[in-house]
């Protein structure tokens, strides 16, 4: 895995977009070979979007043969909910580029039997990024999900629910109980992973994506399996880190990572 | 009404999709930036969010409005005809009426009128019967104009005290009740012609307001106190809630009977609309803005116009034989002092109750549009730019004095009137093509 740290949420987010930019471009994309792109939810990569529809409005990027999947929405709620991630993906990223809407892929309860396959059929995910939850999960697979797990229903942990109820007006009835999200499978499926997290809140769960074992009590600990994986994460993140950790993947990638160099050598 | 409303509300491929951008619309009393998206095929406003992901589609055109200001088309529910054309006059046989009133719909759009109540005045009972079948709401044709969402008939059921210029001889009591509508107006009519009733309901006996103001209410028809000597108590008391031309033909408040002026404006037990024309001569400005900031809520602008509306001064012969006499923007009755109607258009009103009030587009926008709509039990169909609305769109161009000008007219999402672009020449320089 690479671990990049940045000082700030900004810094992190820019250098996501920045490398998802680079990859897309990097494709050559086109209309029989699409770029296939994971995408997530939440705070983490809002500014990750804001900055690729900067990207894309300065001209330097086209989502005109990229096809997007989504990990996950709420089932019980209607895709035009304001807290639905039909939303919010409309908002933060879609409406402003120029994907087209037949492109996109958000699962629901009509077609997450099939979300797998679907990816299948693109050739497989090219880029997932993801954030992580503070208590270790990715997409809605929470503690105690299989590593091997596909896309499926999954019922919330109350402690998710009561979280998500500041987004439903502070009304815990409101929120959903259930959600359909990819597996930690789908997520490790894709031919590159990328992971952002930032602040303090996420300290514990980067510690045990670096440094614990392989556990489905902290389902993102499953990415250590991953070929490419590269985490990107603020100061504030790596506070449970150990010094040495830290310092070890500041040095090398304090001048690009061992593969930028072989590259630039070539 | 079968066809007023569109048989689907989802786009589908090879809708006509138009998005505004470059505007400014009026949300929470403020201009802002907006972007609207509009199906000219469904003829409403439509979720570009649905539109991306239910129907997989884009914006088939953009439309930038250059930052002008984007507001829903205006609804005018008092106005007796334009044009040269009188909603009453009953004297044509129906196929010259159908074509007078299909003019008047072509022309009226340029107001930024895009739905209205056509009124009939008092009249004899034929005149209801002859007219009235013409006048119920329009079918959903943009290619129409301004579509009618039904008639108003004010009278002739009005207290002869209070008749402003309706002839006292054609005036009725409703001894009956509901039956004596019936007999007036006909019953066909009050099934689906008949969108407002004013009348004057201390006329009727004190036992039949109740049950007609519900029969009226299942019927959605709205019912309006007005040319009425009615007293506060007896406004408040009955479940009339509007008024016709507020200050207009009723008693004036009184130190100790506010009249219908006081019931419609201080009494806050529920809430009440009322009419209010704002031509400037009708009612006094000081009147207009004390209506404004007691009952803001239940304001709706009406011009009242004549069919003089748009017609050169002059004296014009009026139905049942007597005059108007057309000085500038006021009607008199010829050998009266007695203001017989106004000619002014929406848009004229709507910039005087700004200045006269001192409030911006975006909140006094709301008196022409989302205010009548609601008073008429059609919010969220019309006078509103939310999903699901429908279509009809004014596009306003702000001038340096605060006062706004309308520039396009959208029904139904399609563009049915443009101002023509005079091209600016300097005063005194002839252009050298003219040479």
């Amino acid at each position: 895995m690479r671990l990049i740290i940045r000082d700030d949420k900004r810094q992190t987010s820019l250098w996501v977009a920045e490398y998802i930019v680079r990859r897309i471009n990097d494709f050559r994309p086109s209309k029989d070979r699409p770029f296939v792109l994971g995408l997530p939810t939440g705070s983490s990569p809002e500014q990750v979007y804001a900055n690729l529809v900067d990207f894309y409005k300065k001209g330097k990027v086209s989502f005109k043969h990229v096809v997007t999947f989504n990990m996950d929405e709420y089932v019980g709620i209607p895709t035009s909910h304001p807290q639905s991630y039909h939303s919010f993906m409309f908002k933060h990223l879609f409406q402003h580029v120029d994907i087209p809407p037949s492109q996109i892929h958000i699962p629901s309860l009509e077609n997450y039997k099939d979300y797998d396959n679907m990816i299948a059929k693109y050739g497989g995910i090219e880029l997932f990024l993801c954030g992580v939850g503070s208590d270790g999960h990715i997409a809605f697979n929470e503690p105690g999900s299989s590593l091997s797990s596909k896309t499926r229903i999954k019922t919330l942990t109350k402690e998710t629910v009561i979280a998500n109820a500041r987004f439903f007006d502070g009304d815990v009835n409101a929120v959903p109980k259930s959600a359909v999200t990819v597996g930690v499978k789908t997520v490790a499926d894709a031919r590159e992973v990328v992971l952002i997290a930032d602040g303090r809140g996420k300290a514990e769960a980067v510690k045990q994506a670096v440094e614990g074992s392989i556990s489905h009590t902290w389902t993102v600990t499953a990415l250590q399996m991953h070929p490419r994986f590269i985490m990107v994460v603020d100061d504030a993140a790596t506070e449970e880190l150990k010094v040495k950790t830290v310092k070890y993947f500041r040095d090398i990638e304090s001048e690009g990572s061992s593969e930028d160099k072989i590259k630039s050598k070539l | 009404m079968e066809n007023t409303r569109p048989t689907r509300t989802q786009s589908q491929p090879g809708d006509k999709i138009i998005r505004f951008t470059n505007c400014l619309t009026p949300i929470d009393n403020k201009l802002l930036p907006s972007t609207i998206y509009v199906n000219s095929t469904t003829g409403l406003i439509i979720s570009p969010q649905d539109l991306f992901y239910d129907s997989k589609l884009s914006a088939s055109s953009t439309v930038d409005l250059g930052g002008r200001i984007l507001v829903p088309g205006f609804i005018d529910v008092q106005i007796n005809g334009a044009y040269g054309f009188d909603f009453s006059d009953a004297s044509k046989d129906d196929d010259a009426y159908a074509a007078g009133l299909r003019d008047v719909n072509q022309r009226l759009v340029s107001t930024g009128v895009t739905s209205y109540c056509p009124t009939i005045t008092s009249q004899k009972n034929a005149v209801y019967k002859m007219a009235l079948p013409h006048l119920g709401p329009s079918k959903r044709d943009a290619s129409l104009g301004c579509s009618s969402l039904g008639g108003h008939v004010e009278g002739p059921f009005l207290n002869p005290e209070r008749n402003g210029i309706h002839p006292l001889h054609v005036l009725q009591t409703p001894k009956d009740g509901l039956k004596s509508l019936e007999t007036v107006y006909g019953k066909d009519n009050m099934n689906q012609n008949i969108k407002m009733i004013t009348l004057a309901p201390e006329l009727l006996p004190p036992a039949a307001l109740p049950s007609l103001s519900s029969i009226l209410a299942s019927k959605n028809i709205i019912l309006s106190a007005g040319h009425s000597t009615a007293t506060f108590s007896q406004l408040v008391s009955s479940n009339i809630n509007m008024v016709t031309h507020l200050f207009n033909a009723m008693h004036q408040p009184h130190q100790r009977e506010p009249g219908i002026p006081g019931a419609v404006l201080a009494d806050v037990s529920k809430p009440r609309y009322f009419g209010i024309i704002a031509d400037g001569v009708h009612v006094h400005p000081a009147n207009i803005r004390w209506a404004w900031q007691s009952n803001p809520t239940g304001l709706c602008l009406v011009t009242d116009a004549m069919s003089l509306l748009g017609l050169p001064d002059g004296e014009y012969e009026w139905g049942n034989g007597e005059s108007i006499i057309k000085t500038g923007g006021l009607l008199t009755l010829k050998g009266t002092n007695k203001i017989a109607g106004s000619c002014v258009t929406l848009a004229e009103c709507l910039n005087n109750f700004m200045r006269f009030t001192g409030i911006g587009i975006a909140e006094a926008v709301k008196t022409v549009t989302a205010t009548p709509a609601r008073m008429l039990g059609l919010e969220g169909v019309k006078g509103g730019l939310g999903v699901g609305a429908d279509a009809d769109l004014c596009v306003l161009d702000m001038q340096s004095d605060g006062s706004v000008v309308v520039d396009e007219v959208w029904k139904f999402g399609q563009k049915v009137w443009e101002k023509e672009r005079v091209r600016a020449r300097r005063p005194g320089v002839v252009e050298l093509s003219r040479l």
